[in-house]
């Protein structure tokens, strides 16, 4: 087992519990959706993946973290990416000081000059885009530039699982369909797991074997992507259709909308 | 106007020293939003260090060994009053400061006594004629030491691996953990560097006026220092170093006759103009507005 998450609680500031008792697991090769509204937990089972939870005044209350089958739950994110899972957060966390290559320089910090070099050269060839402003300042990027670069940068950490979480977010459909095409061959080409933390269900679904659907800190629907995608009730409820009769899943598609 | 000249080689001698305090102090706030109000302290403890190796060394040598002395200071500072209090609240770590330059005036006085003291040894003659002017030997030192010093610095921070990591931390220190960035050794180093800055310009300055508790005072220049060049710019310290140099021994040449003290008042009024027509400073960075 690559990733394996058990009856994981996260809390912040000691009060507020974000995960209760969840349990997901990512396989070798395998490339699994984590899906659900705001606030469902989605962005907290990522940072506790990554070792993170500490820098947003969260703490694992209880239940494990495992990577490659080594305990994990408590590690530092240093060890972590060196036992190779990289986590992409929320929110474009790139350097925007920092221009596209010294981004780059900066994510393949463990590389020696010659692998940082060929990596480099690796990451322009696959965006041409990203080399012609490869010394602008990477905050002048535009929204999709700005996700390929950070592909890019995970990349150089020479991961063996990537948890990506909302690349999606504020792109235009015809970007996000290019950045999940992006995604799912880079996981391919590299024998990448992936973890795609997603609120565009449709988009994601349509990379990935598996999928889990978390709501309020629990996982309410786990299962097949293809099944998922035909299941007429998990798509209506969870995933937000057109034709929804529930209150509750409209309030869903509605706060959707406004991202 | 040859009368000008011995002032401004004193001005460009004495902002050479306010550059690398200046340097070491907002290095360590650029990276890691840490105001070190015990920089006038750093200066101290260094020129303490440096006079203490001076006992039994030569005293270029003594110079020397102090450096990697300081670099081991500023881990330690780093280690024990710095890290403990990170993700506190800002206050709260510049209470940590003020407390810890009280602790270490405190300590140095108890280590190496009240009085004054003079280093022993001397620097090699390196004081030239320009033209009619004397250039003395303490200005070429200064400006020998602390230009090639400051300005590798600032060379390392924009082009080497770890002067992109500084950076890249400085910025967005959760993005530089999650790519597994050891951001605790990398920002422990920019204290080293820090203290080592500190100890070379107080071992400069002690060479020119001993070293005792006068120091700290030349210390506290460092803030209007590091404002004037924009407190989140290196350069912009080490620039604004030189200025304030230059400005001081001017006002001393000029101003000091009609308005007597003026000169003290200084770097402080120098301060006030430059930021109301530029809030960043001289060399301060604008905010990137998109997000
Ligand atoms: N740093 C924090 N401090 C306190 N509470 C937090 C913090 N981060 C998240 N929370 C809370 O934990 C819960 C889960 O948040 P989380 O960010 O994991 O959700 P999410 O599924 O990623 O949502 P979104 O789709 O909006 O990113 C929410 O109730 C949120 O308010
Ligand atoms: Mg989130």
């Amino acid at each position: 087992m690559i990733l394996s998450v058990e009856n994981l609680k996260v809390v912040y500031r000691g009060v507020i519990l974000a995960l209760d008792g969840v349990s997901l697991e990512v396989r070798e090769g395998e490339a699994v959706a984590l899906l659900g509204p705001n606030g469902a937990g989605k962005s907290s089972l990522v940072r506790a993946v990554a070792g993170l939870l500490p820098k947003f005044e969260g703490r694992v209350l209880d239940g494990h973290v495992r990577l490659f089958g080594q305990e994990a739950t408590h590690l530092d994110p240093v060890r972590i990416t060196g036992l190779g899972l990289t986590a992409v957060l929320e929110g474009r966390p790139l350097f925007r000081y920092l221009t596209p290559v010294e981004n780059l320089v900066a994510a393949g910090h463990r590389l020696s000059s010659r692998e940082l070099k060929e990596g480099m050269e690796e990451v322009f060839a696959r965006f041409p885009r990203l080399y012609e402003r490869r010394h602008e300042q990477a905050g002048y990027l535009s929204g999709g530039e700005q996700q390929m670069l950070l592909l890019g940068m995970a990349l150089l950490t020479r991961p063996k699982v990537l948890v990506v979480d909302e690349p999606s977010l504020g792109l235009a459909p015809k970007l996000v369909e290019e950045v999940m095409r992006t995604l799912d061959a880079l996981r391919k080409e590299k024998g990448l797991s992936l973890l795609l933390v997603e609120q565009n269900a449709r988009a994601a679904l349509a990379i990935v074997d598996r999928v889990y659907v978390l709501e309020r800190g629990r996982v309410v629907f786990e299962g097949d992507a293809q099944a998922a995608q035909e299941d007429q009730d998990v798509m209506e409820f969870y995933l937000g259709k057109e034709e929804v009769g529930f209150r509750q899943a409209k309030r869903y598609r509605r706060r959707k909308r406004w991202v | 106007m040859s009368d000008l000249l011995p002032y401004l080689i004193g001005g460009l001698a004495n902002g050479a020293l306010y550059g690398l305090l200046a340097l070491g102090f907002v290095l360590v706030y650029r990276a890691t939003s840490v105001v070190n109000f015990a920089i006038g302290e750093f200066l101290l403890v260094g020129a303490y260090l440096t006079y203490t190796f001076a006992l039994f060394l030569p005293l270029p040598l003594a110079m020397l060994a102090a450096l990697p002395m300081a670099f081991l200071f500023g881990l330690l500072v780093e280690r024990g009053f710095v890290r403990p209090l990170l993700g506190r609240n800002v206050v709260a770590v510049i209470m940590a400061t003020i407390g810890l330059a009280a602790a270490l005036d405190g300590g140095v006085q108890l280590l190496w006594g009240p009085d004054l003291k003079y280093l022993q040894g001397e620097l090699p003659q390196l004081g030239f004629q320009l033209g009619d002017t004397f250039v003395p030997s303490r200005a070429v030192w200064n400006l020998l030491l602390a230009l090639p010093l400051g300005l590798g610095l600032l060379w390392l921070l924009r082009k080497s691996r770890y002067g992109v990591l500084v950076r890249a931390i400085s910025e967005r220190e959760v993005a530089a953990l999650a790519l597994g960035i050891p951001t605790a050794r990398i920002l422990a180093g920019v204290w080293g560097i820090s203290a080592l800055l500190a100890t070379l310009a107080g071992a400069l300055l002690a060479v020119a006026s001993g070293v005792g508790h006068n120091l700290v005072f030349f210390g506290l220049k460092v803030f209007p220092v590091a404002i004037l060049g924009g407190l989140d710019s290196v350069g912009g310290a080490l620039l604004a170093g030189f200025l304030l140099g230059v400005l001081e021994a001017l006002s001393g040449r000029y101003l000091e006759p009609i308005l007597p003290g003026f000169t003290e008042a200084l770097p402080f009024v120098v301060v006030l103009l430059v930021l109301m027509v530029r809030p960043y400073g001289l060399l301060g960075e604008r905010q990137i507005e998109r997000v």
